[in-house]
């Protein structure tokens, strides 16, 4: 447990229910200055008082820089964070916020088809607004298992036909491929839900080319990545170097050795624990980088696939 | 003749005129529950103290920490404590198995009142209130399960006597024998020495879930 350091202190200036087991949580700069600009798709890391840290897709508008707004699911199984923000966050308490992160950007591209399932609506509601200002067609599919589990209705409601929304209890599950149809090139495909969800999603764009497929996952893809090696993490700024046994991770390894870098998800989904490459080869088991990526890799999960890489830290 | 023994023992009628009576309404902030300000008090408590004794009544002490609110309350009436790494003596378990009863002794920094639980407890590998106690991506392979029978706010007077939670009390520290010393006097064995074991603390001490 720690107290990262950095991030600034925000203060909750609103909490409302968009949905039955979801608070929304509105922060702002205790001073009311502007906060960091952000685009659709990007998190933030939340930092609780309880020193619980989580990631949280921002959920209203970029142009409103006074204010972000995100969305927390009440989780039967909260490991402790979501039962906190449900129980004890009032208005007027504070929470630690980093700059926004993106990894789920929206491109640019002719058409676009959304895909959101429960609380994975939050990062693609910013994106539907975008693209209904820009004046590029959308359409949205949205499944809950029940009504009263749809966040943002009201929302969803004034964007009109575009919106199919699907209580699975009641109305069995989206035809995900149906939904998206026939290959059509220059759509881009966005898609955020549950790891079943995303998994549908992909393959009803089977076959599609690449790239027109994104997905913010909460949960790692599983892989397999074979048995770990040990490698050297050279610390170009502290002057340390660090051997990385097989049984340990990079991110404990540097920590370890007093080397500080921020960690968040700790599975590779987040992107918190991004340190620059000098030199060596990253071999990245996150779910957010691949092997094109030489300048950059997540301590948290990922290893070196040279005898020894050079880090910026 | 031992300083131990040779004292005259008091029964409860004695001790109890020397102490006085407590106030009426000491007894009244007795709950059988855990109220919105106990469980307040416990989402914000990073460290307790829990106290469990075998068939015989023999009693141990165990101290438990973690992130704040570690200890967490499903409801007015339950609580559930995870089993982080430790020495693996299991006093607490193997206690708890024999005589269900323990007490609770909550701090939160800074707070100079603590908070008493009292209840029955049953140690538990259920796995999904195992996930509820998954830290930093590692999840407890044992659970204590507390079912709560009487809580309430201990006053602070002892921690102010103490000044237990003042910085400039923190020059004690220094006074006490490291923990490798501590075992190498204990275990008196033949190359155990104090040195080593500290960087075997050190070492463990890395690494907490
Ligand atoms: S901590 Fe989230 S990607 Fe490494």
């Amino acid at each position: 447990m720690m107290t990262r350091a950095g991030g600034r202190l925000l203060t909750v200036t609103g909490i409302d229910r968009p949905a039955r087991d979801i608070v929304a949580l509105h922060l702002a700069d205790p001073a009311g200055g502007p906060l960091p600009e952000w685009e659709p798709g990007a998190h933030i890391d939340v930092q609780l008082i309880t020193r619980h840290l989580r990631q949280y897709s921002l959920c209203g508008s970029p142009d409103d820089r006074t204010g972000y707004r995100i969305a927390v699911l009440r989780e039967r199984l909260s490991r402790g964070a979501s039962a906190y923000v449900h129980s004890y966050l009032d208005v007027g308490k504070k929470v630690r916020v980093w700059e926004p992160r993106n990894h789920f950007g929206l491109r640019p591209a002719e058409r676009y088809v959304f895909l959101a399932a429960g609380v994975g609506i939050t990062p693609i509601l910013p994106m539907v607004m975008r693209a209904r200002e820009a004046g590029v067609p959308w359409r949205l599919a949205y499944s809950v298992r029940t009504l009263e589990e749809a966040a943002f209705r009201d929302e969803l409601a004034e964007l009109g036909e575009a919106v199919t929304l699907r209580a699975t209890g009641t109305g069995g599950r989206l035809d995900l491929g149906g939904f998206v149809g026939d290959l059509r090139e220059g759509t881009g495909v966005y898609c955020c839900g549950s790891p079943g969800f995303v998994e549908a999603a992909e393959k009803a764009v089977a076959g599609w080319p690449e790239g027109s497929f994104h997905a913010e996952r909460f949960v790692p893809v599983p892989r397999d990545f074979g048995p770990s090696e040990p490698f050297v993490a050279v610390c170009a700024r502290s002057d340390v170097r660090v051997r990385v046994d097989a049984g340990v991770g990079l991110l404990a390894a540097l920590r370890r050795e007093g080397v500080r870098v921020a960690g968040g998800c700790l599975k590779g989904v987040c992107g918190s624990c991004a340190v620059t490459v000098l030199d060596g080869v990253p071999q990245h088991r996150d779910s957010l980088l691949g092997p094109g990526t030489l300048d950059r890799m997540h301590a948290c999960v990922s290893r070196a696939a040279t005898p020894e890489i050079v880090l910026d830290v | 003749m031992p300083w131990r023994t040779g004292h005259r023992r008091l029964g409860a009628a004695e001790t109890r005129g020397l102490l006085g009576e407590p106030d009426p309404e000491t007894r009244l902030k007795i709950l059988d529950h855990l109220d919105r300000n106990c469980l307040t008090f416990i989402a914000h408590s990073p460290f307790c103290c829990m106290a469990t004794a075998d068939a015989s009544g023999a009693t141990d002490c165990t101290p438990r920490g973690d992130y704040p609110g570690f200890v967490r309350a499903l409801d007015e009436r339950t609580l559930l404590i995870p089993d982080r790494l430790g020495n693996k003596l299991g006093d607490s378990f193997s206690n708890i198995v024999e005589n269900p009863h323990v007490g609770l002794l909550f701090f939160v920094p800074g707070v100079v009142e603590t908070l008493r639980v009292n209840g029955r407890a049953y140690v538990t590998d259920d796995g999904d209130l195992r996930t509820m106690l998954e830290q930093d991506d590692v999840r407890p392979e044992l659970a204590t399960l507390v079912e709560v029978d009487e809580a309430y706010l201990h006053c602070g007077r002892s921690l102010l006597r103490s000044r237990l939670w003042e910085d400039d009390m923190r020059d004690l520290a220094q006074e006490i024998p490291s923990p490798g010393t501590f075992w190498a006097d204990a275990a008196a064995t033949e190359g155990l020495d104090a040195e080593r074991l500290d960087r075997l603390f050190d070492d463990g001490y890395q690494e907490l879930y």
